[in-house]
């Protein structure tokens, strides 16, 4: 009988710990267990058919971390010998002992960390994790465990590995610690959310944790999930005695918690590190006579980051819109430019600024839409936890984003044209996704409510028939502007509601384009985001960083009773109130901001100790971004861009380096300084270009982390003061190897290469890069820096120059551009 | 070291070492202007939120012969760690970590801002050799009840002690199977602000009691105290 009809039918019991056992039986630490199903397959059966005897189900393979990276031919044997000898044993367990079993084909995590936070790339992963899954399945394995994983990015390569590979059902248990976390930060519920998108047949949790300590999380976990669940802990906890490993719980204490579990409603249990046949046995009669508790669908629509899910239902969401380059010419200079920063900070800004998720937009005619998308994932899902809402209307774009999102995205979207359903649904069935359906077809937009609400069945319909439930997509009534159409709000908000009571589903708005060609549109867009949240919108696309829209988001959570004790609302403007009461009184006691004033800022400007008399000066040198905007804005209203840069920044910047370099300014100081300087640049820059100038580069200077090494730091520090300075930087980034560098040195005949590495063992690539760069470029420069360097260690490698502190390499760029 | 314990229940409070901080800044005593001190400040609340620490520590047999120092699963040759190991009759190798989301934060501030990432980067680092020594100092406790001695910690890289010996650390440990610490091919740690060190156990009361940078042969290093 197929695993998933029998899940169907009854708790299945897995087995136990596999290492412990194989120890017992002579496996020395540091030997590769896995060899022993090919050098004492009679051992392993034996451990199978003990398991088997004691009443488990399903025997998991002795294939835990047997991979291409381990068995890489130094083994002496290869990855698929020992996943055919393991699924052998496996079999030849369960034909001794005369029972229907099934075959787990284990899989475990590499070891490794994933980029960007380790060193395997996420295609690696899926293609070691699908090695394995292929010789399994064609071996005879009935199903895939995927187990131990404590990286749901790890997990989701597993999990792709797998399917992509082989048909087999696939079970995923993952490994949380006492706080209910993976060690990489997830929760219950952005695993659930996660693996369900993935279409997983059941999930849950093993090993790091005994029975006791996963209940708990046992019960969370249960009250999101749609499919089975396992729970394969530990156990007890364990302590070091005498050398060796015990745990705190007997056999028996061990059944009588599983035994909870099953009743709690696990439908798959047993064991893992230091379980052995005797608490499979018990556990087994522990389970006897328990009704399996239903496994109902939850219907919850929800998206997840590595970190977090995010809920859309009765508490409205606020998806961020600001990632989209639509009407910003800043926006597409930065993508033209491949200038990710820039995009960052947008996605920084709006979580500052209280957003849930993050739309990503960006297509621009010109770019490579699906590499860009891509990367742009890539980038901000590593530096922020909220989830991403992947806004594009190219398939292969919206694939390269799904694949290696990490977690469960928004996906930005489908409509009921034929050809829209037939591309996006195959995607969000094998990657796991909410869609956003717009009430759209082959006939365009309809203009009632009546025809939009249609629309939306029909897609529900079609989704259906792909697998894809209800909860899983959320419907945009669509917004027309009011200035062309003076019904356009009033249908929308019809359909949103009608969404909400007869169809039971999920709404979605872009809430800004009903003011679309109208003065102060913000008065338009706060009142129709009020009504529109009051008619049951589940998610508004919206720009965060708007008070009045944030205003309108608080206060209807605190009138709808959404918002405990206005915590929320209080938390949002009670500095707002606090700081007009302060203003109010000093205004009454005529106090203007002279000296003495509350804020320090203007008062360090003001005050007649100002170092150079000059406020721009003081702001770069005290490193306060506000005050060297603001002065920089005054300045440029009177004074010529480029005086202003030679005869104020530049100044100010080097007073700062020649302290740094006198000991009498620390690094800290140094670079709030220099981000300073930066901010006001980007003032400066603005107006020349208003004025159809720009600011002369002094020269193009690559910087790179040498290959193998994975710290930025320094080369970060050196970028943002070169760049200050004049330079533009080409920077290619951290572990970048030694053709990439010098190719680009070549393409773009660059003169100087700053090279970072912290570590001694990554040295030598530094040296490799300096000797390619000096057969293929002879003209450029190569100067080095980083912790374990020496200038005797940068001279014996060849470096031109030796930089032992970030304003080091400014003196030395200084001097090769000089004069040019 | 109550604190800790609190910092480990709430994610406030946890014990600074402020000197440690500024020391990696490179600080050499100017004057600390307010809007550092605030981003410090910030930098600390930030991690107390954003760190997992973790460790893992097991105890194996010793014996040094001819200069091959053999802890049972690892042998290794070092002259800085012989002298550290000297009247140690057991080994303890231990793990620690602050989990991946504080690389997560070093990164974000990587990419906006540089001087919250460097702050960041030296308050990582001193919280965690604050968090080793207070497991060490557990460890101190426990063994001292035994009848042994704890000698200074001595990690891999440290003077004439091979980084190699980081593959057998990391395999006998389990790390990325149980605080999930990985070793990339080029030897480093992911996550990044991880430790790995082992401790002499002796039933002689110490007779060195030099520790971290004093112990250490490479005397041209920058942080050196």
């Amino acid at each position: 009988m197929d695993i998933r009809k029998a899940m169907e039918e009854r708790i299945l019991f897995c087995d136990g710990g596999m290492g412990s056992l194989l120890q017992a039986k002579g496996l020395k630490p540091g030997e590769l267990p896995g060899i022993w199903n090919i050098t004492h397959p009679e051992a392993l059966v034996e451990i199978h058919r003990e398991y088997l005897e004691a009443g488990a189900d399903i025997v998991t393979t002795n294939t835990f971390g047997v991979d291409g990276l381990k068995y890489n031919g130094q083994t002496g044997y290869s990855v698929e010998e020992v996943v055919r000898a393991a699924v052998r044993n496996g079999r030849e367990a369960i034909r001794q002992s005369g029972k229907e079993a099934y075959i787990a084909l284990d899989i475990g995590p590499t070891g490794k960390l994933l980029k960007p936070l380790g060193d395997l790339g996420f295609e690696d992963a899926v293609r070691l994790f699908g090695q394995v899954a292929a010789i399994g399945a064609d071996e005879g394995a009935d199903l895939v465990l995927i187990e131990t994983m404590s990286d749901s990015y790890e997990a989701k390569a597993a999990v792709l590995g797998a399917k992509e590979n082989c048909g087999l059902p696939v079970f995923v248990t993952v490994t949380f610690d006492e706080k209910g976390k993976l060690l990489t930060g997830g929760s219950p519920a952005s695993v659930v959310a996660m693996l369900e998108g993935l279409g997983v047949d059941a999930l849950g949790m093993n090993c790091g944790l005994g029975p006791m300590q996963m209940k708990g999380i046992l019960k969370e976990v249960l009250a999101l999930s749609s499919v089975p669940v396992i729970v394969n802990p530990n156990a007890g906890l364990p302590r070091s005695e005498n050398g060796k490993t015990v745990y705190d719980i007997d056999e028996d204490t061990f059944a009588s918690l599983m035994g909870e579990i099953a009743r709690m409603g696990a439908r798959v249990v047993g064991g893992c590190c230091g379980t052995t046949p005797g608490h499979i046995r018990r556990t087994v009669k522990a389970c006897q006579g328990i009704e399996p508790v239903p496994v109902h669908k939850k219907g919850r629509t929800v998206v997840s980051s590595f970190a977090q899910a995010v809920v859309i239902g009765r508490d409205p969401v606020i998806i961020g819109e600001r990632i989209n380059p639509t009407g910003k010419p800043k926006f597409k200079q930065a993508l033209r430019e491949h200038n990710l920063e820039y995009i960052l900070q947008e996605g920084a800004a709006q979580q500052d600024h209280g957003a849930h998720v993050l739309d990503v937009n960006v297509g621009l005619p010109e770019i490579d839409e699906p590499s860009m998308m891509e990367e742009v994932v890539r980038e901000l899902q590593s530096i922020i936890d909220l989830p991403l809402q992947i806004d594009t209307s190219d398939l292969d774009a919206m694939e390269r984003a799904m694949r290696v999102y990490n977690g469960k995205p928004l996906i930005n979207s489908v409509n009921g044209k034929e050809e829209s359903m037939r591309g996006v649904f195959p995607l969000v069935k094998k990657y796991g996704g909410v869609v956003v359906a717009l009430a759209l077809d082959e006939d365009g937009i309809p203009e009632t409510a009546d025809g939009r609400l249609k629309i939306a069945e029909k897609i529900y319909q079609r989704a259906a028939e792909y697998g894809i439930g209800a909860e899983d997509i959320v419907v945009d009534a669509l917004c027309m502007t009011i200035s062309s159409d003076s019904k356009g709000a009033v249908t929308t908000l019809e359909a949103v509601r009608r969404v909400r009571d007869e169809l039971g589903g999920k709404t979605i708005l872009g809430v800004s384009n009903i003011s679309f060609g109208l003065p102060v549109r913000e008065n338009i867009n706060a009142a129709f985001f009020a009504m529109a949240l009051q008619n049951g919108l589940s998610a508004a696309i919206i720009n965060p960083n708007s008070d009045g829209m944030m205003r309108v988001y608080r206060s209807f959570r605190a009138l709808w009773a959404l918002d405990e004790n206005c915590g929320d609302y209080i938390q949002a403007y009670a500095p707002e109130a606090a700081k007009k009461k302060a203003e109010a009184a000093a205004e009454r006691r005529g106090n203007t901001g002279g000296p003495g004033s509350a804020c320090p800022e203007t008062a360090a400007a003001a005050g007649p100790d100002a170092p150079t008399g000059s406020a721009l000066a003081a702001g770069i040198e005290r490193g306060l971004k506000e005050q060297a905007a603001r002065a920089v804005r005054e300045l440029l209203s009177a004074r010529d861009p480029m005086e202003v840069i030679n005869q104020e920044m530049i100044p100010a910047l080097d007073r700062v380096g020649k302290g740094f370099e006198a000991g009498t300014v620390f690094l800290p100081q140094l670079l709030m300084s220099a981000e300073a300087a930066k901010a006001a640049f980007e003032i400066v820059r603005e107006s020349l270009q208003a004025s159809g100038g720009e600011q002369e580069k002094k020269g193009e200077v690559i910087l790179a982390t040498v290959k193998g090494d994975i710290h930025d730091i320094g080369k970060n520090i050196v970028k943002v003061l070169l760049e200050n300075y004049g330079y533009e930087v080409l920077d290619l980034g951290k572990d970048v190897p030694p053709e990439k560098i010098v190719g680009l040195a070549v393409e773009r005949q660059v003169r100087l290469v700053g090279l970072s590495a912290l570590m001694t063992t990554t040295v030598p690539s530094m040296e490799k890069t300096i000797a390619l760069l000096r057969q293929k470029a002879p003209w450029a420069k190569a100067m080095v820096g980083g912790a374990v360097l020496t200038k005797e260690y940068a001279d014996s490698m060849g470096a031109d120059c030796y930089c032992r502190d970030a304003m080091a390499s400014v003196n030395y760029a200084e001097e090769i551009f000089k004069g040019q | 070291m109550d604190k800790m314990e609190q910092w480990f229940g709430t994610g406030e409070g946890f014990p600074w070492e402020e000197k440690e901080i500024l020391r990696y800044l490179g600080h050499r005593g100017q004057e600390i202007p307010e809007n550092v001190k605030q981003l410090i400040g910030e930098c600390q609340r930030e991690l107390e939120n954003a760190a997992a620490a973790r460790s893992v520590c097991a105890e194996y047999p010793l014996a040094i012969q001819d200069h091959v120092i053999d802890m049972g699963v690892l042998q290794t040759k070092s002259r800085n760690l012989e002298k550290n190991l000297r009247d140690c009759g057991r080994i303890l190798i231990f793990g620690a970590t602050l989990g991946s989301r504080v690389d997560v934060l070093l990164k974000r501030y990587g990419q906006l801002s540089v001087s919250r990432a460097v702050v960041l980067q030296a308050a990582s680092a001193a919280m965690l050799e604050t968090y080793c020594d207070y497991c060490n100092e557990a460890w101190r406790e426990e063994y001292q009840k035994k009848g042994w001695y704890l000698r200074p910690r001595f990690s891999p890289g440290y003077g004439d002690f091979p980084l190699e010996c980081q593959k057998e650390i990391f395999a006998v440990l389990e790390l990325s199977k149980r605080i999930g610490v990985t070793l990339t091919d080029s030897l480093l740690m992911a996550p990044s602000k991880s430790v790995t060190a082992v401790i002499g156990l002796s039933k002689k009361p110490g007779t060195c009691s030099v520790q971290g940078c004093e112990a250490c042969g490479k005397i041209s290093c920058e942080y050196r105290r």
